[in-house]
């Protein structure tokens, strides 16, 4: 055991820097600076402010700020002080203990993945779904119609009144067996050549032309929109929206303090972690919605067979591409939405009269959109 | 503007680094585990923490610096800024969306408009006096002494010249925020010294903007170096001088091995990009020249940590020597 160390002293006046010997006693330290007085620092008095770390000199500081202090390079010298000193409630680091700390923090880092699994998994998708099971149904229209209105030039909408009535029919028909929900059902159908459909918060729903194109029959627009109906009911963008600010949040108490360049690595990191409840969310919508085509008696496998073309299409590189890409796993969704089908009774009625079909694929050649 | 003359006297000073990530992550994970267990509220005492250990690790001349700050300085900080910034604006946007009387909206818009364009200066200014105060070395604070007035009223008149402008005034604001920025900053009773033209970074800036569509903008990493390497090398202290040899190529690999470390470990590899981040100044960045410490003296100014609390509000907390 070692009572003399060599260190330096740190008057907290200068940034001079003085060789100085620091003996251990049992009460306190005395401090002997190369060309200066010895002073006494007892125990109580001094603060450790760095040395916990390997390769960190030690530090120890006395007196109200600005500090008088001292710096022993040797780690040695706090074990050696835990032997020597006497006085009661020291907050000095020990050394041995570094051991014990590497265990603590294995323990924190299987704590924090439990946690962060655990809020992934079940916490987000409990919170969206009891947020938007709060959300008055009139902020969704709000902000359904304000989507809408600034995704759709008004020049870009279809609005021939024989298509339209047999749209609107459509979404009656497919609406009509499901249990009363609070939304107004708004089906507009857009001049673009992309294969696409989405719902907006509300009730509101956007058909492209181009899907209008790619469909042989009526009864895979019915199977389209019942997937869409079912994301309007199920409010999936509600709870999408909490997601985002969830996982976002969770993502941020991950990680600290992150500065430029690195913000757009984590928005990345923030978008994988979202598309596993993206996928989820269009699970249900085609599991739910082919129960809708079943309750309203219409044929099943015209949903199948839409995302079957889809699928034979998929290595097309043309517009098929970008409704996909929020659509992932084509193969797996027929497969499923094939057993689903199997279950179901016999098609009861056409989707729509020929007659109707024949007006609503001719929904956008009307007078040019305006209305 | 050509290279500023050398400083007088050779020696050179080296800045080291000494933090590793693992340490850092053993740090890290334990203030994640607690802000997730106090919803948030650790969150300050954490940050201290990780600064503490990152001051620590930094050596310069033999010595380490030491960080001074506590969690509950932060805490009340980012309470103060919650009251003065994001609650009267929060009410103001209320004002807004319920009243009908159109003159009371007009007014509230403009309003909020002084409000947010005060805030970006005051935080900066905040941060960067709380972070030098509670900084020292070899037991002496730094401390930054400019007044936030002034530089409320450079950011503003420089944001409408760049506006003016359409971008092309804004290498000439950053030059200006940063001389003001480090020329009042000081080392106990001995300030640092900017002597950059508020013109040097013009040349680069159009030059790089031009280069942009032909270089699917890696370019800017070349800027952002030559911006780096002006700015130190025109900061003095005393007779020293900063000098910084970072090169483009260098600060596009520090900057894209960030990204992929934080991308592919879903944030929780920040710490190891913290410490690269660290390394990457030690490693560049030197000083030339005689400290003449034996003239320097104890002078410490106080500082409260609103400033810092409007910094964490706008993420652009941490350690920032580059």
């Amino acid at each position: 055991m070692r009572t003399d160390w060599d260190g330096h002293y740190l008057d907290g006046r200068t940034p001079v820097r003085r060789p100085a010997r620091v003996r251990l006693t049992r009460a306190g330290l005395e401090i002997s600076p190369e060309g200066g007085a010895t002073a006494f620092w007892p125990y109580a008095e001094i603060r450790q402010t760095q040395g916990w770390h390997a390769g960190q000199a030690v530090r120890l500081e006395h007196g109200p700020d600005p500090a008088e202090a001292v710096v022993i390079a040797d780690p040695a010298f706090l074990a050696d002080l835990r032997e020597i000193a006497q006085a009661p409630g020291l907050r000095f680091h020990d050394p041995r203990r570094r051991r014990r700390r590497v265990l603590y923090t294995g323990v924190a880092a299987g704590a924090i993945i439990a946690i962060c699994a655990v809020l992934y998994l079940w916490g987000i998708p409990a919170a969206a779904r009891i947020v938007a099971e709060r959300v008055p149904v009139s902020w969704e229209e709000e902000l359904g119609r304000a989507a809408v209105e600034s995704l759709v030039k008004p020049e870009k909408q279809c609005r021939e009144p024989a298509g339209q009535r047999a749209l609107d029919a459509l979404v009656a028909t497919l609406v009509a067996p499901a249990p009363p929900s609070p939304y107004t059902f708004r089906v507009q159908v857009v001049d673009s050549k992309v294969v696409n459909a989405f719902a907006a918060p509300g009730g509101y729903m956007v058909v492209l032309r181009g899907l209008l194109d790619e469909a042989r029959r009526p009864e895979e627009v019915a199977g389209v929109l019942a997937h869409e109906i079912e994301h309007v009911l199920q409010r999936h963008s509600t709870k999408a929206l909490v997601q985002h600010v969830s996982t976002g949040l969770l993502i941020t108490a991950l990680t600290g303090d992150v500065t430029g360049a690195m913000a757009y690595g984590l928005e990345s990191a923030r978008v994988l972690g979202q598309l596993s409840y993206s996928r989820a969310a269009e699970a249900e919508a085609d599991t739910k919605g082919m129960g809708l085509l079943v309750a309203a008696g219409l044929d099943p496998a015209g949903m199948i067979d839409f995302f079957e073309a889809l699928e034979r299409k998929e290595r097309d590189s043309s517009g098929l591409l970008k409704y996909l890409s929020s659509h992932p796993g084509t193969a797996d969704r027929v497969t499923r939405l094939r057993r689903l089908a199997a279950a179901a009774p016999a098609a009861r009625r056409p989707a729509l009269e020929p007659a109707e079909w024949t007006a609503l694929r001719a929904i956008c050649k009307g007078a040019g959109g305006a209305p | 503007m050509g290279t500023p003359p050398p400083a007088a006297g050779g020696e050179i000073h080296r800045i080291l680094f000494h933090g590793r990530g693992g340490s850092l992550f053993g740090i890290h994970i334990v203030n994640v585990l607690l802000t997730l267990v106090t919803l948030g509220v650790y969150y300050f005492w954490g940050k201290t923490r990780v600064r503490a250990y990152l001051w620590g690790q930094t050596e310069i001349a033999g010595d380490r610096l030491a960080y001074h700050g506590s969690g509950r300085e932060l805490f009340i900080g980012f309470l103060k800024a919650m009251a003065f910034f994001a609650f009267p604006l929060f009410l103001l946007s209320l004002l807004r969306d319920f009243t009908t009387w159109e003159l009371l909206k007009w007014l509230s818009f403009v309003l909020s408009y002084v409000i947010v364009s005060v805030f970006f200066p005051l935080a900066i200014v905040g941060a960067r006096r709380y972070r030098l105060s509670r900084t020292s070395w070899r037991g002496i604070r730094l401390s930054f002494r400019g007044s936030a007035r002034e530089f409320v009223k450079l950011f503003i008149v420089n944001t409408i010249l760049v506006s003016i402008t359409l971008g092309l005034w804004y290498p000439l604001f950053d030059v200006r925020r940063h001389a003001f920025l480090t020329s009042e900053s000081w080392f106990g009773n001995r300030k640092f010294g900017f002597d950059g033209a508020s013109s040097g970074l013009f040349g680069s800036f159009l030059l790089t903007v031009i280069l942009t569509p032909f270089t699917l903008g890696l370019c800017w990493f070349w800027y952002i170096a030559k911006k780096r390497r002006y700015f130190w090398d025109h900061t003095t202290f005393g007779a020293a001088r900063f000098r910084y040899t970072a090169t483009g190529g260098a600060v596009l690999r520090l900057m894209l091995g960030n990204l992929i470390i934080l991308i592919f470990t879903l944030g929780l590899g920040w710490p190891w990009a913290q410490v690269r981040s660290a390394r990457f100044v030690a490693r560049y960045l030197t000083v030339v020249g005689p400290l003449d410490l034996e003239s320097i003296q104890q002078d410490a100014r106080a500082a409260s940590a609103t400033g810092e609390g409007l910094a964490g509000l706008l993420d652009a907390g941490g350690l920032d020597l580059g």
